[in-house]
């Protein structure tokens, strides 16, 4: 076990005294994961407030209180833009919705429920239906505070009945009786407004016009919570395929250049040899998962779901690769022929794989077909303890076919190796 | 304490070895001499276990199998290739071997010390193997092999590609080692090596072994006459009185020379003095490794 160690450790040095080999083992699977995490940074987070834009053209107390009560709804962005200017930021679809308060908005019960001109207009893309009835929906609350507001206003109310009784009084056509009535009404409601304490009035239309309990569910969500859990896993495996090919290209060069030959006239059996290139590349794959797990739970805040699953995905994802490093020695006879076609194939397995495409965004044929790669039983080991919530049962499945995936490489390799020597 | 019985190789279906037999004492310097492609290497790789014959064995120290442990401690094989780690320095690189040969602590220290020293490459030690010389990288090649001391030593062309102080440098250690009785065995297609270091030559060319004995046996043998030219102070006024003390009828006389050949170059040449001539000067071309090449082959060396 010594001698491994050794080896090992002499391999570990060859590597690192090389920039370039630290580079795209260490240092490009940080990059990946920063620039598609920057990339798809839209994932995980809530759904923001519907963007609508507001043409004031009445411009009056009640109208800029009414935007105030609209821009203070979490639901709404509001975007302060000229009637052109919001129409065409609805045609280009940069806003959701475009609301014209238009001269008169405030004036009174007469402006607001005036059906045959509206004083507000809401201007939308007939299709988005739902957009608009959710919008129509946010401004009548909207309005029913606002006007809540105005309810509590004792002069602002008898001006208002001032114009009813003034209304009433200037109708033709209309019975005397009837019209006795609605003015009894006016009268007990002026006086009322006049008589009544400022501590019973308020009470009268304090609170919500409609009034009712909230109940918080947050909707159970099952996606990642941040890119970074979708980006990280990949940059696992990203400086994973570097050391692989790094290290099958390592053994391919020390047959070419007769280390390999020197080592096994020495008092070593091939197994040593093979055995201490399979623990430098597994030390430096465990170094790389540790790099980054740690560098994207501290810096980029990337919870990990369940760490104890974590650590046999990472083990297993690191055994297999260690197997396919050994099979991937054996497919060339110099540095060049196995560097090529280990990295055309390792290229093909994170294609395919999920290495660079999210398995979550390929086409559903896609996402069978990647069965057949490594890369993704890794990402899926590794995601299943990031975010996806994995049980341990559900853990074993990819790690089993890992291992055998890796196994099978190993053995393969081996056997090919001593046949590639005799 | 090696002894190689018919030993053959194929490559497919080329012959690489085709029955090699020999075998070298202990404390003897024992030369394969083949141009490339002769099968020297072949022969090395079997020696020490790297390659398996297709029929023939290997005796190293009594046991049969260059696979084992001991046998494998008791050999020290200086490939043709730079077998060394290029990023790391000399010394890192004699460590790392000397691990591997069970050494460490204060006996691989010194060990790592002696080998530096006997590679000339104590100064420089730190620095990374690629920036040497091809020289330098030939010498750590050699002792990286000495490093557990051992008592056999198969050097596979040690000095191909280095400069003529390296190759003294090399020369002088295996004459070193073979002085400490050391059994060795020395691959070359350089016949002045073989010459120098080695006290049995084996001639192989094609995968077979074409004779083998000492340097002066196989040049007696196939080496041809030694070619004489003899200039003297006078001009020769009778050459019939000449001719008695030269063994050969085929003598060239110009009128102050004569050319001959002859299989007793020095007893040719002191009979010719004790005739009473007076030299001016004396050319004495001896047959060599090449001549014995050329005679048993047709071909030289080099071809």
């Amino acid at each position: 076990m010594n001698k491994a160690i050794f080896l090992a450790v002499k391999d570990l040095r060859v590597l690192i005294s090389d920039k370039g080999n630290i580079f795209w083992v260490f240092g490009f699977p940080v990059l990946f994961a920063l620039f598609f995490g920057a990339i798809y940074s839209g994932i995980g987070k809530g759904p923001s407030g519907m963007e609508i834009a507001v043409v004031n053209e009445d411009n009056s107390e009640f109208s800029n209180a009414y935007i105030s009560k609209l821009e203070s709804d979490e639901a709404l962005k509001i975007v302060d833009l000229s009637r052109d200017e919001a129409v065409e930021q609805v045609r280009k679809g940069k806003v959701a919705a475009a609301i014209i308060l238009n001269k008169g908005f405030g004036d009174g019960f007469e402006a607001l429920f005036n059906r045959d001109e509206p004083k507000l207009e809401i201007a939308s893309d007939p299709s988005r239906k739902m957009e608009s009835g959710y919008l129509q929906g946010l401004l009548a609350k909207a309005q029913f505070e606002a006007l809540s507001e105005k309810f509590m206003d004792r002069q602002w109310m008898k001006n208002q009945i001032n114009l009813w009784r003034n209304e009433l009084e200037n109708t033709t056509g209309l019975d005397a009786g009837q019209a006795d009535l609605y003015l009894s009404f006016i009268d007990s409601f002026d006086t009322l407004l006049t008589d009544v304490n400022d501590e019973n009035f308020g009470a009268g239309f304090d609170g919500d016009i409609l009034n009712f309990a909230k109940l918080d569910v947050s909707r159970e969500y099952e996606g990642p919570v941040t890119a970074f859990q979708i980006t990280f896993p990949q940059a696992m495996l990203w400086g994973i395929l570097g050391c692989t090919a790094t290290f099958a290209i390592s053994i391919v060069k020390e047959r070419t250049n007769g280390t390999f030959d020197r080592l096994r006239i020495g008092p070593l059996g091939r197994a040593h040899i093979l055995a201490g290139k399979g623990l430098a590349c597994f030390i430096t794959c465990i170094l790389i998962m540790c790099i980054l797990s740690i560098g994207a739970k501290t810096i980029f805040k990337m919870p990990i779901s369940n760490l104890l699953l974590f650590i046999p995905a990472a083990f297993c994802t690191v055994l297999c690769f260690v197997g396919l490093m050994m099979f991937i020695c054996t497919l060339g006879r110099t540095e060049q022929s196995a560097g090529g076609a280990g990295w055309a194939i390792l290229m093909i397995m994170a294609m395919i794989g999920g290495g660079m495409v999210p398995l979550a965004f390929m086409p559903s044929w896609l996402r069978s077909f990647s069965h057949i790669s490594p890369v993704k039983w890794s990402i899926f080991a590794l995601e299943g303890a990031i975010w996806r919530n994995f049980s341990l049962i559900e853990m074993i499945n990819p790690c089993l076919v890992l291992l055998a995936i890796g196994f099978t490489s190993f053995l393969l390799g081996v056997v090919m190796l001593r046949r590639q020597e005799d | 304490m090696i002894k190689a019985e018919n030993l053959k190789k194929y490559y497919g279906a080329t012959v690489a070895l085709d029955d090699v037999s020999f075998e070298v004492q202990k404390g003897e310097t024992f030369g394969l001499l083949g141009p490339n492609g002769a099968g020297k290497t072949t022969t090395i790789k079997l020696l020490c276990g790297l390659l398996r014959p297709d029929a023939g064995t290997v005796t190293l120290d009594g046991k049969t199998d260059p696979g084992q442990i001991e046998v494998r401690l008791s050999l020290g094989v200086v490939p043709q290739s730079l077998a060394l780690y290029e990023e790391l320095s000399a010394l890192e690189n004699l460590r790392f071997f000397g691990k591997i040969y069970g050494l460490n602590g204060q006996k691989l220290k010194e060990r790592v010390r002696d080998c530096l020293d006997i590679a000339g490459l104590a100064k420089r030690c730190k620095e990374r193997v690629s920036k040497y010389s091809g020289g330098m990288k030939r010498r750590l090649n050699m002792v990286c092999s000495l490093l557990h001391d051992p008592p056999i030593l198969l050097l596979d062309e040690p000095t191909v590609g280095v400069d003529p102080q390296s190759r003294n440098l090399i020369f002088e250690t295996i004459e070193a080692m073979g002085k400490e009785g050391r059994t060795i065995i020395y691959t070359t297609h350089y016949m002045e090596e073989a010459q120098r270091l080695c006290d049995r030559v084996a001639i192989i060319d094609h995968g077979r072994i074409l004779d083998m004995d000492s340097v002066e046996n196989l040049i007696t043998r196939h080496g041809g006459p030694s070619h004489i030219e003899a200039e003297f102070e006078e001009k020769l006024s009778d050459v019939n009185k000449i001719k008695p003390f030269v063994d050969n009828k085929d003598i060239q006389f110009e009128e102050t020379k004569i050319i001959f050949q002859t299989s007793r170059p020095m007893e040719s040449l002191a009979k010719l003095n004790s005739s009473g001539v007076r030299f001016r000067s004396l050319k004495v071309q001896t047959a060599d490794l090449e001549d014995v090449f050329l005679n048993l082959t047709g071909r030289r060396l080099r071809d």
